[in-house]
């Protein structure tokens, strides 16, 4: 569906926009696109730089006052067809890009980050305070982020890894990977797709990872203190370590570990509920299979 | 009475006392038989309040909570001899008509709510019949229907990409609903599967409520 | 098709252990209702009315009297409808339910209004309650003589001992020191024991 650069260049149509503004602290960045690309990138000048591919039907036009910078593009009649935008931002600057038809990317941001996108992807290296990812038709992918960090797609996966803070990640047709979480409080929640969650259970958290159609992986460590509650109505349960049961009904019961002071809530309505150490549910992937073959 | 043993009778009673005072309360109880009998009706008093029963209210209050809250329920238009059906808004009830409302523009809210908002209690048969969900409140029912109706009539603003993918994942999000309701079906009492269909059901909403925001915004 | 746990049982012997608590197939569905009342479900609100309508009821009776005690119940449900997004199922639905009752009740009080002090140490108020009642049924005598304390006295009463507080949280609710709370329970205590069957 995207043109690509050079067919715009063939057809002689290319533009180019290339403008730098200084900026203030505190002064937040806004991207509005259509079709084409946010790239974002970082520096230690106190100034945004604003570059762009764009076809000769299409305008940027840059808004910028103390409290913002402001980019939008424009079509002569309508949304813009293609612009790629190439900008550069000081660390901390806070950024709310969004685009339909528009890839985001964002590498060493150290401020909140608001990113929404409709067919395409949103990935982001950084971020701090809110960070909030979403696209429908895309892939949601995040590292190295602090703060309050919410994820959401609908029709593709979300993976985050190196992450700290709340999380809340959900989609309906995807997996949900969460690896090297440093969190007190995490929900992810999918339909149709397996949840993996490899971090840290802090005393006192609360963890709920739910899907309908698919496998919940956690990741409980050794000295964790945890109150776990699993639901599921026809799948299995299994743990890489002893547990004891406290309560039993139809469909779900409870158990604690050690202090009980973290809380763990499993939901998985068709699919297999698995806890191991952390480091271990990689592995995990393939015994299940093997055992999968012996039923 | 009121000698200072008696007032601590019921500290005492209550395990609130230091384990000196204690002693010494003790030591006296045995040497005074007023405080004593004293000691044991406070004692009969607690009991007594602890197996107090609890008596419902002469009249049934529901009809009155359900009007305010704007929840239609059968016992309601029975027992309101003046049959009125006040179509007045609770906050709770504007709130949530507030968000549906919000996600659109005003040229697609017209399209929406044609003179006024949707009466709970009017559509109430066709829409079950229609969406085939479980019985939830009408007004669920109803805004998952608007929304429907109005992805239906709006989907042309979408494009054919972007439109394949919600009516799929909306498919998926109904596949897991009609999941929860026939496992619900052999076990209605289920606490997870009710909160399971309930959850599912939420989802398919908010789903919906994209999909209006992102057909609206193209208008 | 039911629920299995195949590599539990088969591998660790003896290490599953099941205690069976009855009264949680009933908590369950409560919190159910409640996640189902909180996204708009207005049967399983109606269900949780009917379970706790009672309790809710002779609470507000017992703190504030018969007379408003039916607007004020009423009052408690229409708040819990507001609030159920802020039920967590941490406790079960009842306490939550009737902490949010006590905060409507002491709410409402305050806005009212009373001339009279809450706490009226005076002694013919005391009289009043401590004589000896005319009327032969016991529990009626209970509740009535209950509804004859003063003011303070029958709130700190009806928290403690049937509602089951503690001073520290009694204090808090009504805006008084602990000390207040525990010398205000005794004297309840007192005057009602003339009422206990003989």
């Amino acid at each position: 569906m995207l043109t690509t650069l050079a067919t715009l260049a063939a057809l002689g149509i290319a533009q180019q926009t290339d403008t730098t503004l200084p900026v203030r602290a505190g002064a937040r960045l806004e991207v509005s696109n259509f079709g084409g690309e946010i790239a974002v990138k970082t520096w230690s000048k106190s100034a945004v730089r604003i570059a762009a591919n764009h076809s000769s039907r299409d305008r940027i036009s840059i808004d910028a006052t103390e409290q913002y910078v402001r980019v939008k593009s424009e079509g002569r009649r309508g949304p813009s067809q293609l612009v790629e935008y190439d900008i550069t931002v000081p660390t901390s600057m806070a950024l709310a890009l969004s685009g339909v038809y528009t890839d985001i990317s964002v590498d060493g941001s150290q401020g909140e980050v608001t990113a929404e996108t409709v067919e395409g992807s949103v990935k982001v290296s950084g971020g701090a305070g809110n960070v909030s990812l979403k696209s429908v038709q895309g892939e949601v992918t995040l590292e190295k982020a602090r703060g309050r960090i919410s994820l959401s797609s609908v029709n593709e996966a979300i993976t985050a890894t190196g992450i700290s803070g709340d999380v809340s990640a959900e989609t309906v047709n995807g997996d949900i990977t969460l690896t090297q979480i440093e969190s007190a409080n995490t929900d992810a929640t999918t339909v149709n797709g397996d949840i993996t969650y490899d971090g840290t259970i802090k005393d006192g958290g609360r963890y709920r990872f739910s899907t309908h159609d698919g496998d919940l992986r956690v990741a409980v460590p050794e000295k964790a203190g945890v109150s776990v509650s699993v639901a599921t109505f026809n799948g299995d349960f299994s743990s890489c370590f002893p547990v004891q049961l406290s309560r039993k009904t139809k469909h779900r019961f409870d158990f604690t570990i050690g202090s009980g002071s973290a809380r763990i809530e499993l939901e998985s309505f068709n699919g297999d509920i698995r806890l191991c150490r952390p480091g271990q549910l990689k592995r995990d992937k393939h015994e299940d299979h093997d055992d999968q073959e012996e039923e | 009475m009121n000698d200072h043993w008696t007032d601590r009778l019921s500290e005492y009673l209550d395990g609130d006392l230091t384990a000196g005072e204690r002693t010494a309360l003790e030591a006296h109880l045995a040497a005074c038989g007023v405080c004593r009998v004293t000691l044991d009706e406070l004692r009969r008093v607690v009991a007594r309040a602890q197996a107090l029963d609890d008596r419902p209210p002469a009249a049934d209050l529901w009809p009155g909570i359900a009007e305010h809250i704007g929840v239609v329920s059968l016992a309601a238009r029975r027992v309101d001899g003046r049959g009125r059906r006040r179509l007045s808004f609770t906050m709770p009830q504007l709130a949530a008509a507030a968000v549906v409302l919000a996600l659109f523009s005003a040229g697609s809210t017209r399209l929406l709510f044609r003179n006024r908002p949707p009466s709970p209690t009017q559509g109430t048969t066709a829409i079950m019949t229609n969406v085939g969900m479980s019985p939830l409140d009408a007004r669920t029912a109803a805004s998952v229907a608007a929304l429907e109706e109005n992805l239906a009539r709006n989907r042309g603003r979408l494009d054919t990409a972007t439109v394949r993918v919600i009516e799929k994942n909306l498919g998926i999000i109904d596949r897991a609903i009609r999941d929860a309701q026939s496992a619900l079906a052999a076990d209605p009492a289920n606490a997870y599967l009710n909160q399971h269909l309930a959850q599912e059901t939420r989802r398919k909403l908010e789903l919906l409520r994209q999909a209006a925001t992102l057909a609206s915004a193209r208008s | 098709m039911p629920y299995r746990i195949t590599h539990m049982e088969l591998t660790i012997p003896r290490v599953a252990t099941l205690r069976r608590d009855p009264d949680q197939a009933a908590k369950d569905a409560e919190t159910a209702d409640a996640a189902l009342a909180a996204s708009g479900d207005g049967r399983a609100f109606e269900r949780l009315y009917r379970t706790h309508v009672a309790r809710v009821h002779s609470l507000v009776r017992r703190m504030i009297g018969p007379d408003h005690a039916d607007d004020v119940a009423q009052d408690v449900f229409i708040r819990a409808w507001t609030k159920l997004s802020t039920f967590r199922g941490d406790a079960a639905f009842g306490t939550w339910l009737h902490r949010l009752a006590v905060n409507v009740i002491l709410a409402r009080r305050s806005t009212v209004g009373t001339e009279r002090s809450r706490i009226d140490d005076s002694e013919h108020v005391w009289e009043g309650v401590a004589g000896r009642p005319a009327a032969p049924e016991m529990s009626m005598d209970f509740e009535a003589a209950i509804g004859r304390l003063p003011e303070g006295a029958r709130q700190v009463f009806v928290l403690h001992d049937i509602e089951g507080y503690r001073h520290e949280e009694i204090a808090d609710m009504l805006g008084i020191v602990t000390g207040t709370s525990k010398s205000q329970l005794h004297h309840a205590r007192m005057a009602l024991r003339r009422h206990l069957e003989r």
